[in-house]
């Protein structure tokens, strides 16, 4: 006989599983320090390639200056106010992205473990037919 | 307001009947005129700027992800920089990987932030687009409307350089002076800034005040963004004197608040009045709840038919028949009267019986005729009606018999 409380249980936790259960499963087979350091690395190389290309930028913009002043300018000096400016940029933005991946990981525990409850409650329901 | 939130609930069971249709054909709309707009605003490379490659375009995104439609607004307007000049391109494309680092890693699902915030910035109507990020998405969704109104500036400035650099040579000094042009026209445009800056503001306001647990939490959050809009614009407007239109803020913002209150109806419609306050406690906590219940209104679904009066010949009435149909359709009469239908047969369930007599029930399926059908004689269908009305006499004069069998 059709238990209409099950099926409700099973679409929604289907439903679930194919959208946002999907990314958050992902998320919920990492510790927290893993998927925090994992997304901070990514956040690193995606900053490394940003900051880059804001440099390249900058460089054509200034190009005529810099080849003027190559040989008298403080090559030394400017280099280290560059890698500075790329730590600082860096760091800010794997701040940001702590934040952030802290918070995805916390909602997505708390979403797989309400998952995870209704799971039991449909085991339940299954027990008491038998 | 009871008439509006009937019409809600029956706007919910129309998308919810033809999602399948109704998904695809906004994706298509919405692909259709942001790529003509950009066509329209740019068109420099005349072999994009062709409505079959359009329409081609479109109808691609109607039916995958909205990132796709990112993907080729991107796409689309890099190669109308690219039929203008390498260089800008070249500088467009540095700006675009950028933006695609930020923005994919923040908030990847804001796709239709991305696209709407530089179509409605042309359209001169952008005002709408912090009020309702605010409302409906995350406070990450500042890097996406960040993104879009980058975007818009970027096309102005590369619109406004145009001229300059199509009189321009070819030579290696040209070519840095058109870097240089278009990194001055970004790095330097104080409005994008201001712009930029105003939206994050409002974002933020809207977001932190429709979370609050206060009455008129959304309402409170619509109007103090839209004020919050105003002033940092002006604000923005005094200091870096970037020339914008106060009358034009002001026209802008009114329609935002309308726009924000309607995405408000359509997604938070709750009864203040009717709010309650309990407290209770467990073994860990204690509880303050409050309970704010939700504006609704069931729409009834009823299938009216008009089904013949006339009787077929020689199918006598099953008294069983008859006593069901009868008990089952009194409520639908009830229905029938109260919304002073002209038509009064109601068919919506089957009923079958087994040779012993015992009822099968398959409910859900619109069988049936007028008192008995080619199927009364036997166990099985029997038919369930209310008589008819006058006008479904007429119909049933028209129609005939064949009409039943149809039916069947």
């Amino acid at each position: 006989m059709l238990n209409e409380e099950r099926i409700i249980l099973m679409t929604r936790m289907v439903s679930y599983e194919k959208n946002e259960g999907r990314k958050n499963m992902k998320i919920g087979n990492y510790f927290r320090s893993d998927y925090i350091a994992v997304q901070i690395l990514k956040s690193v190389i995606c900053a490394t390639i940003a900051f880059g290309v804001i440099f390249g930028l900058y460089l054509l913009y200034n190009l005529d200056e810099m080849m003027q002043n190559l040989y008298t300018m403080d090559l030394f000096e400017y280099a280290r106010n560059v890698l500075s400016y790329y730590g600082i940029a860096v760091v800010a933005y794997s701040v940001i992205m702590y934040i952030s991946c802290s918070w995805k990981y916390s909602r997505a525990k708390k979403s797989l473990k309400n998952y995870y409850h209704n799971l039991k409650k449909l085991n339940s329901m299954y027990n008491e037919v038998k | 307001m009871t008439a509006l939130l009937e019409m809600k609930e029956k706007l919910k069971l129309i998308y919810g009947k033809y999602e399948v249709l109704i998904l695809p054909v906004a994706k298509f709309l919405l692909a259709f005129i942001t790529l003509n707009t950009l066509n329209g605003r740019m068109g420099y490379m005349t072999r994009l700027d062709d409505m079959v490659i359009v329409l081609i375009a479109a109808l691609t995104c109607s039916f995958l992800s909205l990132n796709v439609l990112v993907v080729f607004a991107t796409l689309f307007s890099l190669a109308h920089m690219y039929a203008l000049s390498l260089e800008v391109a070249l500088v467009g494309f540095c700006v675009y990987l950028v933006m695609y680092l930020l923005y994919f890693r923040f908030s990847p699902k804001d796709a239709v932030v991305v696209v709407l915030t530089p179509l409605l910035c042309s359209l001169g109507i952008p005002y709408v687009v912090p009020i309702a990020v605010g409302l409906l998405c995350g406070p990450a969704s500042v890097v996406s409307v960040g993104c879009g109104v980058a975007v818009y500036y970027m096309i102005e400035v590369v619109v406004g350089i145009s001229s300059n650099i199509k009189t321009m040579a070819d030579d290696e000094e040209a070519m840095m002076a058109k870097i240089r042009m278009m990194i001055e026209g970004l790095v330097g445009n104080k409005a994008m800034l201001v712009v930029i800056a105003a939206f994050v503001v409002t974002v933020l306001v809207v977001y932190l005040i429709r979370r609050m647990s206060i009455d008129y939490a959304w309402t409170i959050a619509i109007l103090a963004g839209a004020m919050t809009d105003i002033v940092a614009l002006l604000v923005g407007d005094l200091l870096y004197d970037v020339n914008f239109s106060v009358g034009g803020a002001l026209l802008g913002s009114l329609l935002a608040v309308a726009v924000a209150l309607l995405i408000q109806f359509l997604r938070f419609c709750v009864d203040y009045k009717r709010t309650e306050k309990v407290q209770f406690e467990d073994d860990e906590y204690y509880y303050y709840v409050k309970a704010v219940p939700k504006m609704s209104m069931t729409v009834s679904t009823r299938t009216v038919k008009k089904i013949n009066s006339q009787q077929v010949r020689g199918t006598a009435p099953d008294p069983r028949s008859r006593s069901q149909s009868e008990r089952r359709t009194a409520p639908s009469r009830e229905t029938d009267r109260r919304s002073g239908a002209g038509v009064r047969s109601v068919t919506t369930e089957r009923t079958s019986y087994g040779r012993n007599g015992a009822q099968r029930s398959s409910y859900g399926s619109n069988q049936g005729g007028i008192g008995g059908s080619r199927n009364s004689r036997g166990t099985a269908g029997r038919s369930i009606t209310i008589g008819s009305a006058s006008n479904a006499e007429t119909d049933a004069e028209d129609n005939g018999v064949g009409q039943t069998d149809e039916w069947l």
